[in-house]
């Protein structure tokens, strides 16, 4: 008796990726193993520490915790699709001026998430970045460094690399 | 291999006709954020794993004159910003807004925060303060629960095989009612929460509580109503030292478990204070 | 001339980071085909008999490949890290593998695990200090102790004689001047027992390697481990007896360490599994596993005697510590000594000091090391003593410590020299931030706010040999060839600064390459903050060979004397020749079969320079403990805190933190400063909310990141009151002066909480993680004695 495989499309960093899979994988697995984008990370795969974080339908969301049927035919966005063509994404640019990058495994989910926050509610405060951020671990920053970079974002010191 | 079927139904009548037939081998995924993590770990084997989100007009926010109807698939974080709701409804923002992270949010639902049936579950003690109504279809047709009756123990609802929960009807707040949900945990939402404590006041002109609701979550195998603390209230004003012994009429008939998050002696001193907290709060918000 | 020191040049790895580009080792099975995949099955005992373990049913799984027990053919496990050992005829820790299946799918692997047939007869365990120091404790961890020959790493000093408990498995002891008379003459004397809770890394990459078998039986792994050459291929080589040349060892970029990758446990039983199978296989651990199948620090049990006269002036330290080392058999590493030489750094003790160190074992999870190495335990205990005594004597907790903190060029009652010691700077910048002397207004309403501050100091131990190759292209770009860990705390980026100092040239013309046994030359691993000083004199050496062999080259070429030529970046500087400038690509020349030139030189061909750096060996301790040399040098930090405390609930919120290392002389600030903030969030967390957590059977009940409580951001303070000062004093011998800090950080924070909790509420904790349970009931009962 086994599960039989279907056929799932997903649209990641605006490409069109249709593929079969049985239904029980993850939207982490699918992106890592199915379409070889390695930049999301599995850290505990419990929906706890947040470097799974991809962005759906404009919404962060946590893929090791969301089945391929919940992301059938919706608009993901994965770390490699955040460069544009005349260069990194603001906030990547921003990690890397503010030293907000150490060990970088944190760091994919953290900059998406960040992205959410800031499409979201474009004045966010210290304290709504933070909130926004509370179910994202870094082990090696501390923190400070991130919110410093968001900030920086946020306050238009990257106007010029924006898309 | 984690289960070994998968459906999508596009009505709620096919959706029944699926539970029905695979009973306890099924289960429903609507967010997917409590099932997910026990589907890898092995926790549960199920046969069957129907997806609900092609089933229609069960994820909405629907306001009327009596009260209002929230879809089962209404996602958390939907729910806590719902500018419709308004500030009568603020508790059930507020307790929806305390589960988890943002990215959890996004996708947990208000019907699967229900239906898990966790002792903890913070989205559910909005709909027990406000005396919610449960709404049930299935092999029985449909059938309305009252929120406090839902639960019967951790993992388990009143839900019978062949029945899906639609939504819940919120009937309308009388005037003069405040509302409030205090979310007790270490390093806050992401936290499970140690203690959890659920408020409304009705009051008359005068300042006298008519009615009162206190619940709570994490001190007993399911959400519960402190209902000698609620009687405690009726007809009293609340001051701190009202507040104060509510809390303590509410810590001294619950019987909460030692874990690997708090011992029971911490989580009756916590329901002391947070229900004492919950009622100051749910007394300014009237 | 430029430096590119004390710059905060942006870290080299930061693009592929911020893109996702760049590849860990748990990046790599993508590119195997035909991957073959290890899961673990685990003991749920904390000790228990195996009676009976049958893999027959699991093997004849169609696609399983290979199944190791721990009656595994030809397996010593003695030479094993402890944690990697497999269970032989007891499991001695909750989580301790009892088989390893080896499978062509991780699915197929799972469901062999549940083939496996395992009968436990459970026995009584012991997890804590408490229970196996008993001279009659209800389990014995290891039994065989006396009986085994002594370990490849054993000290004579610190083999365990005096054995209270049978589960003493390591014993130190130091005596300096003479304590009994000094504190018998103190006029103040403060005195305490202090515990700490058990705690994990948690590095975000879990452990993985792959290992891929090659067809001359050789293997090359990829790991997330420390050491390639140091920790991971030699113990390769040693413990499975492969020849050095089959065994390559590469690092991919790494998901954190913090220490937990010092011993090579995922790495060797990889190797194992694919020696056995003959496949390229792969192993994972889980979160879980992560917590009950890799290392825990060691939790230290003190006692502390401190005596003073009334001026201050401290006279002696009766100091007792032992280590909780978990379910360590054949012990040969811990005794005590490593966490207890935290009592060394910082006081001198008016040369009275007595130590009195063990290592008990007990049925936790075996430890490893983790940042700060046991001193953020040993010092806890005597930072609090130490603002008690202050408090007792009436003077500022920062008068009394500057009163006793050694100075540069005395010598630390083992005999080591201080040679650079910045903690009197950092203490004062501290206390200042933080206004140490005006209390806190408390306008919180149940929250009660409080100040504290507390310093520390960790060693350096002399960790043997780095080195560094610099290759000098012949179109002026550089190549930097190192071993060093790069777990994320920016060791590359320093040490291409370094190399863009030596030569005078840009950082975008140098490549470091780091951390492949095949192409980087040796050097041990990132343990005890060693890198900047190690690896980073190892770079300078080798820039300085090749720079040597550049100006013989120019020297020659121009007449003139070596001395008489500067090389600057792609520019030689001649001093009083013809020619003032010379352009140095334009002295390679291209291939020709009409020359002689091919022997000088060559477009395409490097010109290379070598660097080895060993600091000093020990000098063994006589049989006082006492050695003029034992540890290499020190690092320094200062903390103050203000914190508020609720006197209903317990909890501790974070307000501001002012945190300084001595860093010696910094090459990069703003990679310091990320270690100062990164090491305050560690530190609040194991001092705060992080433990280990048990259920009856002894397995860890919070073995994910719901329960074990790791800091948020929201554990954080804001960010303007979070303020991170460098205050440092130069090392003589390291590179440009520099030291490494990133262990000292993690040390005072908690005594610094510890005494704010006091100023807030009232009450002295004696151990920690300080939460809220156990702040509320010292409340409660401070509340009780009261009334």
């Amino acid at each position: 008796m086994s599960l039989e495989k279907m056929q799932f499309e997903l649209i990641v960093n605006g490409k069109n990726y249709i593929f079969y899979s049985t239904p029980d994988r993850t939207l982490l697995e699918v992106l890592r193993e199915e379409l070889n984008m390695l930049g999301t990370k599995k850290g505990c795969d419990d929906a706890n520490c947040g470097v799974c974080t991809v962005i759906m339908d404009g919404m962060a969301v946590k893929s090791c915790t969301i089945l391929i049927p919940q992301a059938n035919g919706r608009n993901i966005t994965t770390i490699e699709g955040l460069e544009g063509p005349n260069g990194l994404h603001p906030l990547q640019q921003s990690f890397i001026d503010n030293f907000a990058v150490q060990c970088g495994f944190c760091t994919p989910g953290m900059i998406l998430t960040a992205k959410a926050i800031l499409d979201e509610n474009p004045n966010a405060t210290e304290e709504e970045i933070r909130e926004g951020l509370h179910g994202n671990i870094c082990r090696c920053t501390g923190y400070e460094s991130i919110v410093r970079a968001i900030e920086a974002v946020r306050d238009g010191e990257y106007k010029d690399l924006e898309v | 291999m984690r289960f070994e079927k998968y459906f999508q139904p596009t009505s709620i009548e096919e959706c029944v006709s699926l539970l029905k037939e695979y009973g306890t081998d099924a289960k429903m995924l609507a967010g997917g954020t409590d099932l997910v993590p026990r589907l890898k770990n092995k926790v549960i084997r199920p046969k069957a794993v129907i997806g609900l989100f092609s089933i229609p007009n069960i994820d909405k926010i629907a306001l009327t004159e009596a009260g209002i109807m929230i879809g089962s698939m209404v996602q958390l974080r939907h729910l806590q910003k719902a500018e419709e709701l308004g500030d009568r409804y603020v508790v059930i923002k507020e307790a929806a807004g305390h589960v988890s992270s943002m990215q959890v949010r996004n996708i947990a639902t208000i019907g699967g925060n229900a239906c898990n049936a966790s002792p903890s579950a913070d989205a559910v003690q909005g709909l027990m303060v406000m005396d919610a109504v449960c709404k049930i279809d299935g092999v029985n047709g449909k059938r309305d629960v009252a929120i406090a009756n839902f639960f019967i123990g951790p993992g388990k609802t009143v839900l019978e095989n062949g029945e899906i929960l639609t939504g819940f009807f919120i009937p309308a707040p009388k005037p003069r009612t405040g509302t409030a949900y205090e979310k007790f945990a270490i390093r806050g939402d992401t936290d499970i929460s140690i203690v959890g404590a659920g408020c409304s006041l009705t009051l008359c002109e005068d300042g006298t509580v008519t009615d009162a609701r206190i619940s709570l979550a994490s001190v007993a195998p399911k959400p519960i109503r402190a209902t000698e603390a609620e009687n405690f209230l009726i007809g009293k004003k609340i001051t701190e030292t009202i507040a104060r012994e509510a809390g303590k009429l509410a810590a001294s008939n619950c019987k909460p478990i030692s874990d690997q998050r708090a011992s029971k002696e911490y989580r009756v001193e916590m329901v002391k204070v947070w229900v004492k907290n919950a009622i100051l709060e749910a007394k300014v918000r009237i | 001339m430029n430096s590119y020191i004390g710059k905060g040049a942006k870290r080299i790895d930061a693009f592929d980071k911020v893109t996702g580009k760049g590849l860990y080792a748990s990046d790599y099975p993508n590119q195997f085909p035909r991957l073959a995949h290890i899961k673990a099955l685990q003991s749920p005992y904390a000790h228990a008999k195996i009676l009976k373990l049958n893999t027959s049913k699991a093997e004849n799984l169609e696609g399983v490949l290979g199944i190791i027990t721990g009656n595994e053919p030809g397996v010593d496990w003695d030479q094993y890290p402890k944690v990697a050992v497999l269970a032989v005829e007891r499991t001695i820790w909750a989580g301790q593998i009892v088989a390893l299946v080896c499978a062509e799918t991780e699915e197929i692997a799972e469901e062999a695990l549940e083939l496996i047939e395992v009968e436990y007869e459970q026995l009584p365990h012991v997890l804590n200090y408490k229970e196996a120091i008993d001279p009659n404790p209800v389990s014995v961890v290891d039994p065989d102790y006396e009986k085994r020959p002594v370990g490849f790493t054993d000290r004579p000093g610190d083999r365990a004689t005096n054995r209270v408990s049978p589960n003493i498995v390591g014993a130190f002891k130091m005596n300096a001047g003479d304590v009994d008379k000094a504190l018998a003459e103190a006029d103040v004397i403060v005195e305490g027992e202090f515990w700490t809770g058990r705690k994990t890394a948690s590095p975000l990459e879990t452990p993985n390697a792959i290992c891929r078998y090659d067809n001359d039986g050789g293997i090359t792994l990829w790991s997330n481990g420390a050491g390639v050459h140091g920790v991971i291929k030699q113990s390769i080589c040693r413990i499975l007896k492969m020849k050095q040349s089959q065994v390559r060892i590469i690092q991919p970029y790494m998901g954190g360490s913090f220490g937990s990758r010092l011993t090579p446990y995922v790495e060797l039983l990889t190797v194992l599994m694919c020696l056995k199978v003959k496949r390229t296989v792969r192993f994972q651990y889980t979160r879980q596993q992560t917590f009950t199948m890799g290392p825990s620090n060691w939790p230290c049990y003190t006692k502390v005697k401190i005596g003073a006269k009334k001026d201050g002036t401290i006279v002696g330290n009766d100091y007792y510590l032992c280590e909780e080392i978990g379910a360590c058999l054949n012990n040969s590493f811990f005794s005590g000594r490593l966490s207890s030489s935290g009592a060394l750094p910082v006081y001198g003790w008016g040369g009275n000091l007595r130590m009195d160190t063990y290592a008990v074992a007990t049925n936790a999870v075996p430890a490893a090391e983790y940042r700060g190495l046991g001193c953020p335990e040993a010092e806890f205990g005597i930072e609090i003593l130490m603002n008690e005594l202050a408090e007792k004597l009436n003077m500022s907790p920062v008068e009394l410590r500057m009163k006793n903190i050694l100075n540069d060029g005395e010598n630390n009652c083992q005999g080591d020299l201080i040679t650079s010691i910045g903690v009197k700077k950092c203490l004062q910048a501290v206390a200042d931030e933080i206004k140490i002397d005006e209390p806190s207004v408390q306008d919180m309403g149940v929250w009660k706010k409080g100040k504290g501050l507390a310093i520390g100091g960790k060693q350096n131990t002399p960790l043997g040999r780095s080195e560094a190759v610099v290759k000098y292209n012949s179109d002026g770009t550089i190549e930097l060839l190192i071993s060093c860990d790069e777990n994320g705390m920016g060791a590359t980026t320093a040490m291409t600064q370094i190399v863009a100092n030596e030569f005078q040239c840009s950082m975008e013309d140098i490549k470091t390459t780091k951390g492949d046994t095949a192409i980087t030359p040796y050097d041990n691993y990132s343990a005890s903050s060693r890198t900047t000083y190690n690896t980073g004199n190892a770079v300078i050496a080798a820039c300085k060979e090749c720079i040597d062999k550049l100006k013989e080259e120019v020297a020659r070429r121009y007449g003139i004397h070596t001395s008489k030529v500067e090389i600057v970046g792609k520019k030689a500087i001649l001093k009083g020749s013809y020619v003032q400038e010379v352009d140095i690509p334009s002295l390679f020349v291209p291939v020709s079969m009409f020359t002689q030139g091919n022997w000088g030189l060559q477009v395409g061909s490097p010109v290379v320079g070598h660097g080895i750096y060993c600091p000093a060996p020990i000098i063994q301790w006589d049989e006082k403990g006492l050695s003029p040399r034992v540890w290499n040098w020190w690092q320094y930090s200062a903390a103050a805190v203000e914190i508020a405390v609720n006197e209903e609930t317990g909890q501790i919120k974070v307000l501001k933190v002012v945190s300084s290392a001595d860093t010696g002389n910094p090459i990069n600030p703003e990679l310091i400063k990320g270690q100062i903030e990164g090491g305050v969030c560690m530190s609040l967390g194991f001092h705060i909310n992080e433990e280990q957590i048990y259920n009856r059977d002894g397995m860890m009940a919070n073995a994910n990141f719901s329960d074990y409580r790791l800091p948020t951001i929201l554990d954080m303070p804001v960010k303007d009151n979070m303020k991170a000062c460098i205050n440092p004093d130069p090392l003589p011998d390291g590179p440009y002066g520099a030291k490494g800090m990133a262990e000292s950080i993690t040390i005072p924070t908690g005594p610094a909480i510890a005494e704010a909790i006091y100023r807030a509420v009232g009450v002295r904790v004696d151990g920690y993680p300080m939460n809220a349970e156990r702040i509320l009931k010292l409340i409660k009962e401070k509340k009780e004695k009261e009334a």
